[in-house]
């Protein structure tokens, strides 16, 4: 039968106890019931009831798959590497669930060469420039004066505000901005035309950080629920 | 004992190495593609694509917006709010058709810009404002790689080719010109791949991409109208404007876009193949 030599007793066991306590790790972070343990920081706003599945999806191929690809890669008899254990995020991710034909800024637009100089200041190409995950906030960006990276030349025929646009962009008061204008389009409000009568920029900030939602709760659209997720996968 | 390690060392070498390679490693993705010669350059394709956008806008500008104007269908920019009743503008047009080819799994990017435009943010800048002007001379298409996003980029001439074109936007109170005529050079789509040079099966997901994309924001102003609550909904089917208050189905639209485009792009895949 198997001998253990008496002066290895002591490694022998902590192999064993090793591997126990290394299945037995594994098997508790994997649980869907201990994600919260596993997951980097707190779930941003709306996305609190998420499974990790929802954006990390599986890699391609089994753990031994991914090693044995990537050691190709490293050594050159492979092309590309391959994601290991799961997929990375994009924002094709987020578009699963907030696609929008609304969006006053979908994101795609901004790959067009003239945003070039301005993706350098705030990258619009891709959602996490303003919304990280795993924050426990609702936008991440901490200013909300973006709108001057694009909008420096902005001319509004008949101006509706007390205070026009030329004024308030001449001025560089470029936060104004948004305490009229959602920057998505995908609230359903009056926009005032007086600008003692828009939102504090206070407000703002603080629906960024996850608080009430100053431009009302009716939108057009609404972004999926995981069950709708995933009933749109299975169509 | 030393020789005993030594045998261990190497069983386990080979078991470990064996239980790496058992399954195999994770396909390349690539593979398929690589044996499937490279047919088109992708300032052919973009070309192609191009003509097919020209002729379905045209279509669109002339046959759905210039004419359903005169049978009292509204057309505006903000065609997607719930207080509007109304079909999208031509450029809104596009912009649903980019959206909605952004969508579909073919990277390829369509934008439409102009040294006047309605829309400020419209505007070209940079290396775009200068191919425009060129482009504006010639009416021939600019082509360049985009460093920054490293993408093929084309730009192709957008004419004032219907009078729809020219009243809207003299018209439009927010028009930075108003002495456009017919035949102008009004603006310039630019479209951008990745690669330099596409398979057929590529060439063909491209206008494929592109076809499904006008029938996409195409449906989507059908279902617009089909929530209309105070406006007249003309009626959808066989029938255009021109006829009365009607409007085609999308297969029908798809259809007489498909007659007018099909024979060039066509020629230019059956001779390339």
């Amino acid at each position: 039968m198997f001998k253990i030599n008496p002066l290895r007793k002591r490694q022998f066991s902590g192999i064993i106890i090793g591997l126990i306590t290394g299945i037995g790790v594994f098997y508790f972070f994997t649980l869907k019931s201990t994600e919260q343990y596993v997951s980097i920081g707190p779930m941003n706003n709306g996305h609190e009831d998420l499974s990790c599945i929802t954006c990390h999806a599986n890699a391609k191929g089994n753990l031994l798959q991914q090693i044995q690809s990537n050691i190709s890669y490293g050594v050159g008899v492979r092309k590309a590497s391959v994601d290991f254990g799961t997929k990375d995020v994009s924002a094709n991710n987020c578009l699963e669930c907030h696609d929008r034909p609304n969006d006053r800024h979908p994101i795609y637009r901004f790959s067009e060469p003239r945003f070039n100089e301005a993706i350098k200041n705030i990258d619009a190409t891709t959602c996490i420039t303003c919304h990280s995950e795993h924050h426990g906030a609702r936008v991440t960006i901490n200013t909300g004066d973006y709108c001057m990276n694009c909008h420096q030349d902005l001319v509004v025929e008949d101006d509706p505000l007390d205070i026009d646009h030329e004024t308030l962009i001449s001025k560089q008061n470029w936060s104004t901005c948004l305490q009229c204008h959602d920057f998505h389009g995908n609230h359903k409000y009056a926009v005032p035309e007086k600008l003692s009568d828009t939102i504090p920029l206070t407000a703002i900030k603080d629906y960024f950080k996850g608080g009430k939602d100053p431009y009302g709760n009716d939108k057009k659209h609404k972004g999926l629920s995981e069950a709708d997720w995933l009933n749109k996968l299975i169509k | 004992m030393k020789k005993l390690n030594k045998l261990s060392l190497l069983t386990f070498t080979i078991l470990a190495s064996k239980l790496l390679t058992s399954c195999g490693g994770v396909p390349e993705e690539t593979s398929t593609v690589g044996k499937e010669s490279k047919v088109f350059a992708v300032g052919e394709v973009l070309e192609m694509v191009a003509k097919e956008n020209d002729v379905t806008r045209t279509l669109y500008t002339k046959a759905i917006v210039g004419k359903g104007k005169k049978q009292g269908m509204k057309f505006d920019e903000d065609w997607r709010k719930d207080d509007i009743e109304a079909g999208p503008l031509p450029a809104l047009f596009l912009r649903g058709v980019a959206t909605s080819i952004k969508k579909s799994p073919v990277p390829l990017g369509l934008y439409l810009g102009s040294d006047y435009p309605v829309n400020a943010a419209n505007k070209f800048i940079g290396k775009q404002a200068n191919l425009f002007e060129k482009i504006k001379v010639d009416q021939k298409p600019q082509f360049f790689y985009d460093e920054e996003q490293k993408l093929h980029t084309a730009m192709f001439a957008d004419l004032a080719g219907a009078g729809a074109c020219v009243s809207c936007h003299n018209d439009h109170k927010q028009s930075p010109k108003t002495d456009w005529e017919l035949g102008d050079v009004m603006g310039a789509t630019t479209w951008q791949y990745p690669k330099d040079s596409l398979t057929y099966k590529e060439t063909v997901d491209v206008l494929k991409s592109y076809a499904d994309g006008t029938v996409d924001i195409y449906k989507q102003y059908l279902k617009e109208i089909g929530e209309f609550k105070e406006s007249d909904k003309p009626e959808i089917g066989k029938k255009w404007p021109e006829e009365g208050n009607f409007l085609p189905s999308a297969e029908v639209f798809l259809d007489s876009v498909k007659k007018l485009s099909s024979y060039e792009t066509m020629k230019h895949l059956v001779v390339s193949k």
